[in-house]
């Protein structure tokens, strides 16, 4: 039997990672879906996901200590994608820094993040 | 009731400036108690209105996800895509539930592309939210005017071009700029058209914003900016100046010659500034046989152009001016025939009684 590779996705707004997780559910991918950098890290350290789908701007603790966590702290080596907001460039470079596999700038289109995943899934 | 007359005798036996004080205690004590039931009773209000909120947003949200992920024939509505906007529909009167609805749609809106986005956009054209957008357009109240416009821009609403242009002249500065940004997110560069007859300040955030906005389009091709140059508005003037600079319109070279006479020395200031940015060396020459009429500002700005498009024919002017009494224009003129002629520069710094101030000078010499 084939098996289900989980996704953590952490992203404070609701109706957008509402429409991920359905759409990462109908491509057959287990979604675990955090509101803050905080939910984030419990559910990545429960979970050890394939990979790791994070905003940048989130409440409690931000996308880039979310990588700086997975990378440093827990040593794993979990794709990371992260999204940011127009005018973040300087984020998206501390995020690379940081060590984050891929960026997608908002807004974006929820097709063209699915063939990104399949294509580091695969 | 014996209590009672006894304070009541006591009161009565007061001098009347203490009863003034009792009768202001007593006004007090019932305003306080009243004003404490009021805020316990907006608080609740206010907590409940907050939970029925987050439950209709829940509500929709689902809803507008079960609306763009149904599969339906190609280009047809499927009848559960129908009954949700014929849902919004019915929901459109109540204020409140429209809020959350709009809300709702803008937060996935905002956040996509593509198809979803195209799909929320026709949603909302479909349902009767866009005609709720109209109606406040022509509201008493400035706020929800200003809102509408907004949503109509937001929603990318191009038809309500006619109403919304009607605004431009509206007496709030607030509903103006909306109006701007509407004109400019939806119809680009030819949306600044609006600048030709304006006759109402455009502030430097409104201006701030509208370049904001002009930075997002693929399409750079900025239309001719002559008339806004010419215009007798000098808050246009300026943003046109600011639209020179940025696009680099070297085709509007003899207009901006013609600007350094304007009667703004703001204007005058912000001219040579566009001009330094063109590198237009006609503009040297005849700034410099201008330069004693010139104010202290515009010396200034004339020698912060020298500094970035000097020659060697420029020195005579420099040494003219080496020992001008502003500390920025002579420290500006030091520094410029140091890098034009060094030896001109150091004989000048040998005679010692030549300058005034010689940190200026041991400063650029350093340096």
């Amino acid at each position: 039997m084939k098996e289900t590779k989980n996704i953590v996705l952490a992203e404070d707004n609701t109706t957008l990672s509402q429409l991920l997780k359905f759409r990462l559910q109908k491509e057959g991918y287990t979604t675990f879906v955090a509101q803050d950098g905080k939910q984030a890290l419990e559910l990545i350290e429960l979970q050890k996901p394939n990979l790791i789908l994070t905003d940048i701007m989130m409440p409690f603790i931000s996308g880039l200590e979310v990588i700086s966590h997975v990378r440093n702290k827990l040593q794993l080596q979990t794709p990371i994608i992260v999204f940011s907001a127009a005018g973040q460039e300087e984020m998206v470079l501390k995020a690379f820094n940081l060590g984050a596999t891929d960026f997608m700038a908002k807004p974006f289109s929820p097709n063209e993040l699915i063939i990104r995943i399949k294509r580091i899934l695969t | 009731m014996e209590t009672f007359k006894i304070l009541q005798n006591y009161f009565q036996q007061l001098p009347i400036e203490l009863k003034l004080v009792w009768v202001l205690s007593a006004v007090l004590t019932v305003l306080a108690i009243i004003f404490t039931v009021y805020l316990k009773f907006l608080r609740n209000t206010l907590r409940e209105k907050d939970v029925l909120s987050v439950k209709y947003q829940h509500k929709y949200e689902s809803e507008l996800l079960s609306y763009l992920f149904e599969e339906s024939d190609e280009g047809e509505l499927s009848n559960s895509q129908n009954e949700f906007i014929k849902t919004i529909q019915s929901k459109c009167d109540n204020k409140f539930k429209r809020k959350i609805i709009v809300e709702t749609l803008l937060k996935l809106k905002n956040e996509v592309s593509g198809e979803i986005e195209i799909a929320i956009q026709n949603l909302y054209l479909k349902s009767n939210l866009k005609e709720h957008a109209y109606q406040q357009l022509k509201s008493k109240n400035w706020c929800i005017v200003a809102n509408g416009i907004k949503e109509l821009a937001q929603f990318k609403v191009k038809e309500a071009y006619p109403e919304v242009k009607k605004l431009i002249k509206y007496p709030k500065k607030e509903v103006r700029k909306e109006v701007e940004l509407y004109l400019v997110s939806l119809f680009h560069f030819e949306g600044l058209d609006f600048l030709n007859n304006l006759k109402i300040n455009l502030s430097e955030w409104d201006q701030i914003e509208l370049l904001e906005e002009l930075k997002n389009f693929d399409n750079q091709e900025i239309p001719d900016i002559t008339l806004w140059l010419n215009s007798k508005n000098d808050s246009v003037v300026s943003f046109s100046l600011k639209l020179a600079k940025i696009y680099n319109k070297y085709e509007t070279v003899e207009t901006l010659l013609e600007l350094l006479n304007h009667k703004n020395q703001k204007i005058r200031i912000q001219v040579i500034d566009v001009l330094t940015h063109l590198q237009v060396l006609d503009a040297k020459e005849i700034l410099k046989n201008n330069f004693k009429k010139s104010s202290e500002e515009e010396q200034i700005a004339i020698f912060k152009m020298l500094e970035n498009i000097y020659e060697p024919n420029d020195e005579a002017f420099i040494v003219e001016n080496s020992t001008h009494k502003n500390f920025e224009i002579q420290y500006l003129a030091l520094k410029i025939l140091k890098s034009i002629n060094e030896k001109t520069f150091n004989k000048l710094a040998s005679e010692s009684n030549y300058y005034n101030n010689n940190v200026v000078l041991k400063f650029v010499q350093n340096n």
